[in-house]
């Protein structure tokens, strides 16, 4: 019977404000998706590669590895004659991009067949038959999932055209191979198999291995035989395990995957303040009714439960809301994400949203979780409600202004603190989050104290141009302040959350725009498409290089061959550049003097790093780095640190000279020309264009297509970041929506009692008009401050714990402004409906609703 | 009443959600196909065609040592020995050791690759421990590129990866066979013993009506062996003879056939008998089976299937494919007075390879022109499982 009692309540009341739950559940479900679908959509991304990996990778033990260039295929000749050869299988590996279908990516996998069977077994045993003379005789032959062939628009027995690096080679499907189950057949998605003879032709790699499959018994025995094994090796030739090469991925994608984590928790807990705000308002506004329960014999647990129930159902249907919305917006921010890595890391297929169950489990937690934390305030608050026929508003108002100077006091302490975890000497990023909520914690106590100083202030002014409505606009504020420092410290952390990020990226963008303009300094650069944007890599054909630099009109050319090397073990970019007879040395030094690095660098053992691998490693002048050379490890001296925005897990510069002593490999990544005096810069491209042919498809941009084309590229890995930022920016604005909507209405009586003593309806407006006004005046103002503070956290913090860059903090007059609209906007929306609905109402009859 | 429309308001946004979701993450994947499987085996299945190889059209004049090379324009040719081996304290074990080099395609690859090729090798390395009642047996596959597999003469080697057969001198003969596969090792010296015999119509072998359905055929008859087995980490210094079978062709077998029996006997009085009855769909011996008896002095003898009677005594199931085989024989060559009772040294003797099949040491005895004769050899058997043999 009580129970009843206290669910018809409950019922009740959140129905007789349907809107306002609506809002509040929507502000629950947005927070949840936001954190669900950035989950998704990296653990997608992710597991994609995870999978792609363990195909190609099979069942080996240990692998072979040698230089960037691979290893010599006679390496595998010499271990397979050797007496009682280990069981070992040789792999030639690279990509290509399809030039038909959905023109992807496709991983091209050259095996041997008969060394494959303990490996990989691509196709089940029994149905038809794989023509083995064909795939094994035939150059150009290869074989492919059903589902690859359709998205490449082939079938089996069709021609196949990709581009290696722009040079067009033809393949021939011989067959589709059979997938086995669904994880296979993704595993599979955009895999070309073929002979390791035609893997050879069709990626450059005659002559080579990428690697070498071992598969060797466990524990002793293995250890024994491979020790056995190492004496049999030439130099340059390492063992390592095949998880090593998804360990990298990973440590190399974590930093960007973290942020983007933490992004979207920003997001849920702009919705958890909605949720304390809805919690807040339905307990404030039912005080009296919760008066009469506690007469008719209710007990203070009873209420604090009915409370605490109420939320929970609102967090379990917005939950779920929540998880849904996640996955369908997982689903487009995978695209996003996906894209983003691939132009910044590796190539990755991701095609499906992977649903782990754990990031479901984590969404109902943190959506359930947080709904709770937030309602157990405005619980406690309520099971404190005196059996009293009535607590007046009045009474409830001053206990919360003289609690305000407390508050602010606690905000100040907690902001000491965010502070102080923030300048902690630490390069882990888990304390600087914390202290970056602590601060957005703090800075939200601050708001009752400095909203009540502040509107105090404003009613003077207000006063003057609207009179009587303008001053009792003002004191609404302080009068009420137990509910709008609560709206305005939502309203303020989700706006400045937006300017936080904006600024950021401002920020960002102009320090890169900055560096490319001082780095990129010749007139035109040529260099083959690569498939990982901003790593490049990918290699003229031979002599074109050549031929490219010796254009007529070009004064001096200098070359740059950009390779993956294991730097202390970890895969790492490494950039050999031969700078001709160009004096221009396009580089800024973070360490080490300009005048000297460049004469120290020729020494056969010196290198420069760029500051992000600088940081990560801990290097700086005067450290050592092992690269495994063609000959082994050797190590190198570091005689500089550059800056150098294009990699965030950073690069090592050494000179052509010594790449050449130390790797057997005379490819060339990328040419630099620069123009004789008075050469028109757009008909040298044209120039290039022409003497390059068209038997690869190189790139050929002058300096300004390269620097827009860099810009282009840098926007759209952070195009995920706008999309965040934007998703924050929808939370925040139905938060200010539903928090001050909930103020006016909740004032629907003292609305009414002003309309029965002849405030017109027009003047009504105004009045709450006036308020939301100054409310979203008030926040946009708070956020500003906050905003800045976080981006400078985000920048000189975040950013620099994460990726190891200096970034130059801009505070762009743009995203202000936004910010301020923004607040003022959804302070505007949100007065509207409660003004007209007060307007239209029978005074008599809001009077009587109590 | 408000109420009700705020529930059915979210629930219709749920249910719009979940069918988004359903959406986003349905399975787009058409059903699976049945696609054709890859088995490096099948890559010896025969010649897709005789053209563009070399054909046993007729007779040609052999020439050795040259011949113990490869002929690489045929699309098949093997390398064969197999052997009876005894340690000084009796320990009797059987050895089989093959490589065949199969075409792909007809002419050389001409490729940037050094992996391009058009030939692969098999081979099949079995080791009967008679007295010790095992069986061992491996197969393995490489292709005639980067080293890994090939023959060449001067100095004559066959190998596949580490099994090989090599001429320890400047010729062929003697030649070393060595060859090691998990607890299992060969490492023999054979000599020449009898000059070749080419086997057939002066070494062309016909297997069927068609011109050019035949193989060129020599052995070495009885080859006197010495060396080292190894079982289990156990080495066994042995003695014994073996025979070697060269055949190259462009081939396969006719569509009436399912297998072979064939039989390499060499008999205690010094000579040597090779006989391969050619199988037909219901059990019945084809007309093109034959063989060959070499005496212990003077010229071989051409045997056709009617010089010979082969009767099936006995068989076994193996307990590993269910196989039956015949697994004891009388052969006799009424012509020549020719009796013997063959029969398995070791009934387990089934290679469990891609294309099954048995083959083991034999143990005979009989008469031979009156006196009592007995032997040591090898039976092959093929055919019998379920996959019918094209190739040899």
């Amino acid at each position: 019977m009580k129970q009843r009692l206290l669910i018809r309540s409950s019922l009740r009341h959140l129905g007789s404000h349907p809107w306002l739950t609506a809002l509040s559940l929507l502000g629950i479900a947005l927070g949840v998706a936001v954190v669900v679908s950035i989950d998704l959509a990296n653990a997608s991304a992710m597991r994609a590669f995870e999978r792609s990996t363990d195909t190609v990778a099979g069942r080996a033990t240990h692998q072979l590895v040698g230089g960037p260039s691979g290893l010599p295929e006679s390496v595998y000749r010499d271990l397979r004659l050797q007496p009682g050869a280990p069981v070992s299988a040789p792999v030639v590996e690279g990509h290509v991009r399809a030039r038909s279908g959905d023109q992807r990516i496709l991983t091209v996998l050259g095996v041997d067949p008969f060394a494959e069977a303990p490996f990989r077994s691509f196709v089940p045993r029994g149905g038809g038959r794989v023509d083995m003379g064909a795939f094994l005789t035939e150059p150009g032959a290869a074989l492919m999932t059903g589902r690859t062939a359709r998205a490449l628009n082939v079938k089996a027995g069709d021609p196949l055209q990709v581009a290696m690096e722009g040079v067009v080679k033809p393949l021939r499907v011989v067959a589709l191979l059979q997938s086995g189950d669904e994880n296979r057949a993704q595993a599979m998605e955009g895999l070309v198999l073929t002979d390791i003879s035609t893997a050879q032709e069709v990626l450059g790699q005659v002559g080579r291995l990428s690697r070498i499959d071992l598969k060797l018994p466990d524990g002793e025995a293995g250890e024994a035989r491979l020790a056995s094994l190492r004496p049999l090796l030439p130099e340059g030739v390492e063992v390592i395990r095949p998880h090593t090469r998804g360990n990298a991925v990973e440590q190399m994608t974590r930093a960007f995957r973290t942020n983007l984590t933490a992004l979207s928790l920003l997001a849920l807990v702009v919705g958890t303040f909605l949720i304390y705000n809805t919690m807040t308002f339905s307990v404030v506004q039912r005080r009296e009714q919760l008066g009469r329960l506690r007469a008719v014999g209710i007990t203070r647990r009873e209420l604090f439960a009915l409370v605490l129930g109420e939320a929970a159902v609102l967090g379990m249907v917005g939950t779920v809301a929540g998880l849904l919305l996640g996955v369908v917006l997982g689903r487009g921010l995978m695209e996003l994400v996906t894209r983003t890595l691939n132009d910044l890391y590796l190539v990755v297929s991701v095609r499906s949203l992977s649903l782990e169950s754990f990031t479901l489990v984590k969404g109902v937690l943190l959506g359930l979780g947080a709904t709770l934390a937030a309602a157990m305030l405005p619980a406690w608050e309520a099971a404190r409600s005196a059996p009293a026929v009535t607590l007046r508003r009045s009474m409830l108002e001053d206990v919360s202004r003289n609690r305000a100077p407390r508050l602010a006091l606690l905000g100040l302490v907690i902001l000491a603190l965010g502070v102080g975890l923030l300048s902690l000497p630490t390069p882990e990023l888990l304390p600087a989050y914390a202290g970056l909520f602590s601060v957005l914690l703090g800075a939200s106590l601050l708001v009752p104290w400095l909203t009540a100083k502040l509107a105090g202030l404003a009613a003077g002014p207000l006063g003057r141009p609207f009179g009587l409505l303008g001053r009792m606009a003002a004191r609404g504020v302080t009068s009420n302040l137990s509910r709008t420092a609560v709206a305005l410290a939502a309203l303020m952390v989700a706006v400045a959350t937006t300017v936080g990020v904006g600024l950021m990226v401002t920020s960002f963008r102009g320090t890169v725009a900055d560096w490319l303009e001082s780095s990129l300094e010749a007139d035109v650069y040529v260099s083959p498409p690569a498939l990982v944007t901003r790593r490049g890599g990918a290699t003229f054909a031979p002599g074109l290089a050549e031929q490219v630099r010796a254009t007529p009109g070009v004064a001096s050319s200098s070359t740059l061959r950009t390779v993956q090397v294991r730097v202390d073990g970890v895969p790492t970019d490494v950039r050999a550049v031969d700078f001709g007879a160009t004096p221009v040395r396009p580089y800024r030094f973070k360490e080490g003097d300009p005048a000297r690095v460049w004469k120290e660098l020729e020494a056969p053992d010196a290198v420069l790093v760029s500051e992000p691998l600088a940081f990560h490693r801990r290097l700086g002048v005067g450290g050592t780095v092992e690269l495994a050379t063609d000959q082994g490890p050797r190590r190198f001296r570091v005689v500089g640190v550059y800056f150098d925005y294009g990699s965030d897990t950073g690069t090592v510069l050494m000179l052509r000279s010594t790449y050449l002593l130390h790797f057997q490999d005379a490819r060339v990544s990328g040419v630099a020309l620069y123009a004789e005096p008075g050469q028109d810069v757009d008909a040298l491209v044209a120039r290039v264009r022409e003497r390059a042919g068209t038997g690869q498809a190189l790139g050929i941009q002058s300096n300004r297509a390269l620097r827009q084309l860099s810009l282009e590229v840098f926007d759209r890995t952070f195009t995920i970041t706008h999309v965040l930022r934007l998703l924050a920016v929808g939370v925040a604005f139905i938060g200010v929506l539903s928090a001050l909507m909930a103020l006016q209405l909740e004032r629907a009586r003292e609305l009414a009692v002003l309309r029965a003593t002849g405030l017109t309806p027009r003047q009504l407006w105004g009045l709450v008009s006036l308020q939301t006004g100054l409310l979203g005046l008030l926040a946009g103002l708070f956020s500003l401050p906050l905003g800045v503070a976080l981006a400078y956290v985000l920048v000189h913090v975040i950013n620099q714990r994460s990726f190891g860059w200096t970034l130059q903090l801009l505070v762009s007059g743009d995203v202000l402004t936004q910010a301020m609209v923004l607040a003022l906007a959804a302070a505007a929306l949100a007065g509207l409906y409660p003004s007209w609905k007060m307007s239209r109402a029978n005074p008599a009859l809001a009077l009587r609703e109590e | 009443m408000r109420g009700r429309g705020l529930v059915i308001g979210v629930t219709v946004v749920l249910v719009g959600l979940a069918a988004g979701a359903a959406y986003v993450t349905r399975d787009t994947s058409p059903p699976l196909e049945n696609a054709p499987t890859m088995k490096v085996s099948e890559a010896l299945g025969g010649a897709s065609g005789a053209e563009g190889y070399t054909r046993a059209l007729e007779p040609r004049e052999f020439h050795f040592p040259e011949d113990h090379g490869p002929h690489p324009g045929f699309h098949t040719e093997w390398w064969y020995w197999t052997g009876n081996l005894t340690t000084a304290d009796g320990h009797e074990f059987g050895y089989q050791f093959t490589l065949f080099r199969s075409a792909l395609a007809p002419g050389e690859a001409e490729r940037a690759s050094a992996w391009g090729t058009r030939h692969i090798y098999m081979g099949h390395l079995a080791l009967s421990d008679i007295t010790g009642g095992r069986f061992h047996a491996t197969e393995r596959f490489s292709r005639e590129a980067m080293d890994l597999a090939g023959a060449r003469n001067g100095p004559f080697r066959v190998w596949l990866e580490d099994w090989s057969a090599e001429a320890i001198g400047d010729g062929v003969l003697p030649l070393r066979l060595t060859a090691r596969s998990g607890n299992v090792s060969l490492s023999l010296e054979l000599e020449a013993g009898k000059p070749p015999v080419l086997q057939g119509d002066r070494g062309l072998s016909q297997k069927g009506p068609q011109k050019g359905n035949a193989s060129y055929y020599y052995s070495l008859t009885r080859m006197p062996t010495r060396g080292q087995v190894t079982v289990d980490g156990r080495a066994y210094e042995v003695t014994g003879r073996s025979w070697m079978d060269r055949e190259w062709g462009t081939s396969a077998l006719g569509q009436e056939l399912v297998g072979w029996d064939w039989f390499a006997l060499q008999l205690s009085d010094g000579g040597e008998l090779m006989y391969y009855q050619l199988r037909r769909h219901d059990g019945t011996a084809d007309a093109f089976s034959a063989g060959t008896l070499v005496p212990s002095e003077g010229a071989p003898v051409h045997l056709s299937r009617q010089d010979i009677r082969l009767e099936v005594a006995d068989t076994w199931t193996s307990p590993h494919s269910g196989v039956a085989y015949p697994a004891r024989w009388k052969l006799s060559v009424p012509s020549r007075g020719l009796t013997l009772d063959i029969t398995p040294a070791l009934a387990d003797q089934e290679l469990p390879v891609s294309v099954r099949y048995w083959e083991g040491a034999v143990r005979f005895s009989g008469t031979h022109a009156g006196q009592p004769v007995q032997g040591r050899g090898y039976v092959e058997l093929t055919g019998y499982g379920d996959t019918p043999v094209r190739g040899r």
